[in-house]
């Protein structure tokens, strides 16, 4: 039998651009929940914080509304930015991202409230800016929440199942691992979905035992 | 000529019973701020540094307003070009003490901070510390660099909150040593805060004396510490023995009033005008009461008088002696006197006390001032 890559490269490649993009927008929604009073941030907190409690296929199901073609932000997308989302990886990468977004989310939310505000005030009487504190004050005290934050939203992202499938679909050899262990199960291919299974499970825990000695066991 | 002067005046309800109400103006030198703890003295630095928000009053640094409640003014911390030391030394634990000191020098060109940096190294005997990360330096090293991080931007003044109480003897004196190097070299304004009249004589040139929110008296240190003028700032200023006492009679040509302690030994004290019959608070340092085995005579102190020691009480190298004379004195001495006194409890003791050791204070009311 010979395994085909395909899944396992492409799941590598959706995970770490969904990690990125769960970076790049968690960091700041960390930081303004632990740090800024506004009105709507229970509001906020509870809305990041739904793809850990509602059905995947549910959220996979508002991806879909949200980013096809009949909605305007879908035709915005296709036609101005000639980008397609919905049945591609693209879409597998959206997926993933909201997925474990709150699994980022929440370590680097507590992280940065861990910091002690009198190092903020230290460097805000040395005349740093509210950007240069967060910079090289808070941020770097926070980074063991942060990279654990990130590891587990990256293992998050490998092992979505649901709304991957909703939103990416499964087309000829364009899946994840996941869906294609559904599909080998399906197919009675035992032996495929074995190895499958056996290098998820394998990677799983060694991202968590990496995790692990990486905080302490902290987070 | 440039104003130097540092005007603050800060009004700020504490809690339900604390209004901090404090008014101080500082000079190119080093002022204290001495108070017991919840006095109010680190919320008035925190105001000053803009951590905190006063309810009114002002601050004004060489000219430049930092807050004002009438119009409004309020300059971001990072805008008040003012350094802290703290307590906690709060140094950034994952600088290096180099990092630490240049933290605050991001926008000056490279060259010029090298220069500052080797000038801070000089200063405070920096040179083996600075590739060295906070966890790795002592509680004094610590306090160095947080010195040299806050004074290396060139502050227009710098605050220091109880930065001496964390660390070691040794540390201590170095750090105070620092301090007034800092104080020469750099001609700025510091205000020091503290509960320790040792740092305050150490370090002061100026004191004002903070109590319950209120600044209770201002003066040179040797002023308001060696001679109390009222109850509470004796109280401050661990004046252990404070007795009331009423006035039996004057003598002018001696000038001395004799007075009588309730129910117990009659003084002679410096000479007042309070009526015959009317009562008298008076303050008297466990420091100055001498002690001897018998009676002595001949010598000019005023009050001679025979008690026995109730109680040896051991504080390290300090003994307090307290004794029973009618009421009880407390007198602090070495541990060389009770071995050369071979005193213990129950022996009879000589006490000896000039009448100009004793204080006379003014009950008053509160927030007056003793200049």
């Amino acid at each position: 039998m010979i395994l085909d890559p395909l899944p396992l490269v492409l799941t590598i490649q959706i995970s770490l651009c969904s990690t990125v993009l769960v970076v790049l927008l968690g960091t700041p929604l960390a930081w303004a929940l632990a740090r800024k009073r506004f009105w709507a941030k229970h509001l906020v907190d509870a809305l990041v914080m739904q793809p850990m409690v509602i059905p995947p296929t549910v959220l996979g199901y508002y991806l879909l509304v949200l980013l096809g073609r009949d909605t305007l932000l879908g035709r915005f997308l296709e036609n101005s930015l000639g980008l397609e989302l919905v049945f591609t990886w693209r879409g597998g990468v959206i997926a993933a991202a909201v997925a474990s977004l709150p699994l980022y989310v929440k370590p680097a939310r507590s992280a940065i409230e861990g910091v002690d505000l009198a190092f903020e005030d230290v460097a805000r009487l040395l005349g740093r800016s509210e950007w240069s504190v967060v910079r090289t004050v808070t941020l770097p005290l926070a980074w063991r929440g942060l990279v654990a934050g990130a590891v587990m939203a990256f293992a998050r992202a490998m092992g979505d199942f649901g709304t991957t499938l909703m939103v990416m679909g499964s087309i000829g050899r364009e899946k994840t691992v996941s869906i294609a262990i559904y599909e080998a199960w399906s197919s009675n291919d035992l032996a495929r979905a074995n190895i499958l299974v056996a290098i998820v499970t394998v990677f799983s825990i060694a991202v968590l035992w990496s995790v692990s000695r990486l905080t302490g066991g902290k987070i | 000529m440039p104003d130097e002067s540092v005007q603050i005046e800060i009004r700020k309800l504490l809690n339900s019973e604390l209004q901090l109400d404090v008014s101080l103006q500082l000079m190119p030198d080093c002022s204290i701020l001495f108070g017991r703890s919840g006095s109010g003295k680190t919320t008035t630095l925190r105001c000053i540094a803009g951590m905190a928000r006063p309810d009114a009053g002002h601050v004004r640094l060489n000219g430049d307003i930092l807050y004002d409640s009438a119009s409004g003014t309020w300059l971001p911390m990072r805008q008040r070009r003012i350094g802290m030391i703290f307590q906690d030394d709060l140094l950034f634990p994952h600088l290096t003490a180099r990092k630490n000191i240049s933290f605050g020098m991001h926008q000056w060109p490279k060259r010029k901070q090298k220069d500052r940096l080797d000038e801070m190294v000089d200063l405070f005997t920096l040179g083996p510390l600075l590739d060295r990360r906070p966890a790795n330096l002592s509680g004094g090293e610590k306090q160095r660099v947080g010195l040299a991080r806050a004074i290396a931007p060139r502050p227009r003044l710098l605050l220091c909150d109880e930065p001496i109480s964390a660390i070691d003897q040794e540390g201590r004196a170095t750090l105070v040593a620092h301090l007034r190097r800092v104080q020469q070299a750099e001609r700025i304004p510091v205000l020091f805060v503290t509960h320790s009249t040792n740092e305050a004589m150490a370090l002061g040139d100026h004191v004002f004396v903070l109590d319950r929110g209120r600044i209770v008296a201002q003066g040179t240190p040797l002023d308001v510490f060696s001679e109390p003028h009222n109850l509470s700032l004796a109280r401050l200023t661990r004046v252990k023995n404070i007795f009331t006492a009423i006035v039996e009679s004057h003598s002018p040509a001696e000038g001395v009033t004799v007075v009588r302690i309730s129910d117990g030994p009659t003084f002679r004290v410096p000479l007042h005008d309070a009526p015959i019959g009317g009562s008298l608070t008076f303050g008297l340092r466990a420091d100055d009461i001498l002690l001897a085995r018998h009676a002595v005579s001949g010598i000019s102190a005023q009050n001679i008088l025979e008690g026995r020691v109730a109680k040896i009480v051991r504080h390290g190298a300090e003994i307090e002696v307290l004794i029973d004379c009618g009421t009880r004195f407390v007198a602090s001495i070495v541990p060389a006197a009770i071995d050369s006194l071979g005193l213990q409890a129950g022996s009879s003791v000589c006490m000896i006390v000039k009448a100009r050791s004793c204080h006379l204070l003014e009950r008053e009311s509160r927030g007056s001032q003793a200049q």
